[in-house]
C-alpha cells in the first residue's frame, strides 16, 4: 500500500470514529479488585451495555482494594472524576458525609423497589440515596460436626444464647474454643447486631445495662476461653485458619471463606455443618456487607451515570456476577433465582451455605456506625475500652462509661 | 574558569535531584504546612484559614497525647538499636571465612517487604505460637502469653520487630564506617597494649562518630514514625495506637486533611528537636 492513500484512509476512520466518539457520553465505571477473577464477567457486562446504548460508552477500570478510596478522594480534588465508583457501604456513608458523592434519590426513584429492603436501607444516608445496591455476602455459620458430636451437642443454635451455650458446652467436654466472634473490626456491629443502640439523637447511648449485659457475656466467655485468647486479633485469614485446624468449633463468615478450608484441610472440610447465622434482636444476621455504586461528585452527566448503574444492578447482570463470584444479588427477583436454592439438598458444604445465605440475605443489613464526628478517634476509644472489658482489666461498666463519655465530648465538639 | 559559571555547573548537576526533590519533598511538606491550618474540604477543594482550630484541638485530645507518648517511648529503641548494630558491624568485620553469609543474614530483614515479615511475626507473637513455644520449653513462662495483646508489653514487641527489621541497615552504615578507620591505629594500639574492649571504646567509637550521628538521627526519626510496624502487627490495639497512625487514621478514615497535617507537624516539630539535641550531642565542635 502507498503512504498517502493509506494515510488518507486512516485519517477518514479516526475523523469518523471521534465523530462517534464525540456524540457519546463517556461514563468509567470503577469496580472494586474485581480483576483479574471476574474479567470475563465484568467485559462481558460492559459489551452487552454498550451495545443496548447509543448515546452512552461505559467504559470498565478496575482499582485495587488498598489504593480504592486514595483514587476516588484524588480524582474528586482533582476535579477528574469517573461515573460511578464502587464501594462498600461503610465507605459510601463516610464519603457521603464528606460529599465525595452525590445523592441520587431522585434518579432511582422509578425503579428503585427492585432491591431488596435491606439493600435499600443500606444505600440511605441521612433520608438520601447514595448508591444503586449490587453484589452483597452475609455470615453463616460453620461448625465442625465432630467438635460438636463429641460435646453432645445435636443441632446447630437457633439464637444467639444458644450459640454462646453451644460454645460453651464445646468448650467444656473437648477443650476447644467453641465460638470465634469477629471482633477484630470493633464491637459496634455486635450491639446492631442485639439490636441496641450505639447513638441515638446525637448521643452515644451504649452503656445500658442492656449494652453491659451483652459486654458481660462476652466478657464471661474470654475467660473460660469459649473464644479464643487472640479473638481480637483474628481476622478473615486466622478465624478460617483456626476453624481449619480445629482449634475453634464454629465460626460466622461468608460462603466463599469455606473455599479455602476445603484446600487447606479436607478432613475438617468433610466434617463441616452450615447452618444460618442465627439473627440477633436486631432482625439481621451478623455480617452481612454490601457493595454498591455511587456517583463521585462533580460528575456531570448523572443520569447517563445511573443508567449504567442500574443496568449492572438489574436482575440478570446482578444474577450473573453473583453466578460468577459466590456471592449475592441485592434485588429481589434474582434472590428468588432457583441457582440459589440448589444446593440446599447438597452435602457440599459451600453449597449448602450458598442456600442459607440466600435466604438469610434479604434480612441482611451492613451493621455499621456513621455519620460520627471523628470516627477514627470514637471507634478507636470504643474498641480500646470494649476489648479492655472484655479480657478483664476493666469493669465492664466503667469502660463502657468511659467509652461513651468520650463519645459524647466529640459529639458536643464536633456541632 | 571562574567562580560564577563554576557554581552555575554545580547548580546544573544539582537540578534534577533538586527539581524531583522540590516536586516529590519540599512542595508536600510546604503544602502540609498549609493545610495544618486549614479546614481543607477535598469536596470542593478548599481551603480556609481556621485560627489554629486544629492545634487547639489536638491539644486537647485525648487519643493523640497517648499516640505521642507511645511514639516518644518508641525512642528506646534507638540507643538499643545503634549499639547492638555497631557491636554486630564490628563482628561481621572480621575476616574470617564465612562473614559475607553473616552480613547477608543480618541485611535480609531489611529488604522483606513489611507486610511478609509482618504475617511471619503475628505467628511469632501469637499466644500459642514460636515465642510462648520457646519460652516454655525453657521454662522461662508457664502461661501461654499473648504478646500482641496486652498493652503493657505489646509496644515492646513491636520494637523488638522494628530492631530486628532494623539493625542490618544500620549495620551497613556502620561497616561503612568501620572500614574508613585506617588498620594503622589500631595496630598502634595493640603494639601499645590495648585490650579489646578499650581499642572499641578509644578508638572504633570516637573514629566512627559522624556514622554514630547519621545512624541516631535516622533511626530517630523512624521511631518517631513508627507506623507500618503497628500496622501490619497491632493496628493500634492494645496501646500500641502511634502518632503517625492517628495521623493516618485522621487523613484516611476521617478524611480530615488539615487535622492530619496539623498532628503530622506536631510530630515534625519533636523529630526537629531531637535531632538539634543529636548535634548538640554528637556533632563536631568547632
Amino acid at each position: 500500500m502507498k503512504l498517502k492513500p493509506f494515510l488518507a484512509l486512516a485519517a477518514a476512520v479516526f475523523a469518523v470514529s471521534a465523530a462517534n466518539a464525540a456524540d457519546k457520553v463517556k461514563v468509567e465505571y470503577w469496580s472494586n479488585s474485581l480483576s483479574p477473577k471476574f474479567d470475563s464477567v465484568m467485559k462481558d457486562l460492559t459489551a452487552k451495555f454498550n451495545k443496548s446504548q447509543t448515546g452512552i460508552e461505559a467504559v470498565w477500570v478496575d482499582v485495587p482494594w488498598d489504593a480504592f478510596q486514595a483514587r476516588v478522594v484524588s480524582s474528586v480534588a482533582a476535579g477528574n472524576v469517573p461515573g460511578l465508583v464502587n464501594l462498600p457501604k461503610p465507605w459510601m456513608d463516610q464519603f457521603a458525609q464528606q460529599k465525595i458523592i452525590q445523592p441520587i434519590t431522585k434518579q432511582v426513584g422509578g425503579f428503585k423497589n427492585v432491591y431488596t429492603s435491606g439493600a435499600l436501607k443500606d444505600v440511605t444516608y441521612d433520608g438520601e440515596i447514595y448508591g444503586l445496591p449490587w453484589y452483597q455476602v452475609t455470615a453463616v455459620l460453620f461448625f465442625n460436626k465432630e467438635l460438636l458430636a463429641k460435646a453432645g451437642v445435636k443441632e446447630a443454635p437457633k439464637s444467639f444464647d444458644e450459640l454462646l451455650k453451644t460454645a460453651r458446652v464445646v468448650k467444656e467436654k473437648t477443650g476447644v474454643a467453641g465460638f470465634a466472634p469477629k471482633l477484630n473490626d470493633g464491637f459496634a456491629g455486635w450491639f446492631l447486631y442485639d439490636g441496641l443502640p450505639v447513638v441515638q439523637n446525637g448521643k452515644a447511648v451504649f452503656n445500658s445495662p442492656a449494652h453491659v449485659k451483652l459486654v458481660e457475656e462476652f466478657k464471661k466467655a474470654y475467660a473460660d476461653g469459649v473464644i479464643p485468647k487472640d479473638a481480637f486479633k483474628m481476622q478473615f485469614e486466622e478465624q478460617i485458619a483456626a476453624f481449619g485446624s480445629a482449634k475453634v468449633a464454629m465460626f460466622g463468615e461468608g460462603a466463599h471463606a469455606l473455599k479455602r478450608t476445603q484446600t487447606d484441610s479436607p478432613k475438617v472440610y468433610a466434617q463441616t455443618g452450615v447452618a444460618g447465622f442465627p439473627e440477633g434482636k436486631g432482625a439481621t444476621p451478623f455480617g452481612g456487607f454490601l457493595f454498591l455504586w455511587s456517583v463521585p461528585k462533580g460528575f456531570k452527566n448523572v443520569d447517563a451515570a445511573v443508567k449504567l448503574g442500574q443496568f449492572i444492578s438489574n436482575d440478570e447482570s446482578q444474577l450473573a456476577f453473583a453466578k460468577a463470584s459466590a456471592t449475592f444479588p441485592s434485588t429481589n427477583k434474582a434472590l428468588d433465582d432457583a441457582f440459589f436454592q440448589a444446593g440446599a439438598k447438597s452435602k457440599d458444604p459451600v453449597e449448602q451455605a450458598t442456600a442459607v445465605a440466600a435466604s438469610a440475605i434479604k434480612s441482611s443489613r451492613t451493621l455499621t456506625v456513621s455519620g460520627l464526628p471523628d470516627e477514627a478517634a470514637m471507634n478507636q476509644k470504643m474498641n480500646d475500652e470494649i476489648e479492655a472489658a472484655i479480657v478483664g482489666r476493666k469493669p465492664v461498666k466503667q469502660a463502657l462509661d468511659e467509652a461513651v463519655a468520650f463519645w459524647n465530648s466529640k459529639f458536643a465538639a464536633g456541632k | 574558569m571562574k567562580t560564577s559559571s563554576y557554581t552555575a555547573i554545580a547548580y546544573l548537576f544539582l537540578a534534577p535531584a533538586l527539581i524531583l526533590m522540590g516536586v516529590f519533598t519540599f512542595w508536600p511538606v510546604g503544602y502540609n504546612a498549609y493545610l495544618a491550618f486549614n479546614d481543607y474540604s477535598i469536596a470542593d477543594a478548599t481551603a480556609t484559614w481556621n485560627n489554629f482550630a486544629h492545634f487547639k484541638y489536638l491539644y486537647g485530645e485525648e487519643l493523640f497525647h497517648d499516640a505521642l507518648k507511645n511514639s516518644l517511648l518508641f525512642l528506646l529503641v534507638v540507643p538499643v538499636i545503634q549499639v547492638a548494630a555497631l557491636l554486630v558491624a564490628k563482628l561481621v568485620n572480621n575476616k574470617l571465612p564465612g562473614m559475607t553469609f553473616f552480613r547477608a543474614a543480618f541485611y535480609i530483614p531489611v529488604i522483606t517487604a513489611i507486610s511478609i515479615a509482618g504475617i511471619v511475626w503475628l505467628n511469632v507473637y501469637k499466644y500459642d505460637g514460636i515465642l510462648t513455644w520457646f519460652l516454655q520449653s525453657l521454662g522461662l513462662i508457664e502461661e501461654q502469653i499473648n504478646w500482641l495483646g496486652e498493652p503493657e508489653i505489646a509496644i515492646y514487641m513491636v520494637m523488638v520487630f522494628t530492631f530486628w527489621k532494623g539493625i542490618g541497615y544500620y549495620m551497613v552504615l556502620y561497616l561503612a564506617g568501620l572500614q574508613s578507620i585506617p588498620t594503622e591505629v589500631e595496630e598502634a594500639a595493640v603494639l601499645d597494649g590495648a585490650n579489646a574492649w578499650q581499642r572499641f571504646w578509644k578508638i572504633t567509637v570516637p573514629m566512627v562518630k559522624p556514622t554514630i550521628l547519621l545512624c541516631t538521627l535516622l533511626s530517630t526519626i523512624a521511631a518517631l514514625k513508627a507506623f507500618q510496624e503497628v500496622v501490619v502487627l497491632t493496628r493500634g490495639q492494645a496501646d500500641t495506637y502511634t502518632a503517625l497512625y492517628y495521623v493516618y487514621a485522621q487523613a484516611f478514615t476521617n478524611f480530615n486533611f488539615g487535622r492530619a497535617a496539623a498532628a503530622g507537624l506536631v510530630v515534625t516539630f519533636f523529630c526537629v528537636l531531637l535531632a538539634i539535641v543529636q548535634f548538640r550531642f554528637f556533632g563536631e565542635k568547632k
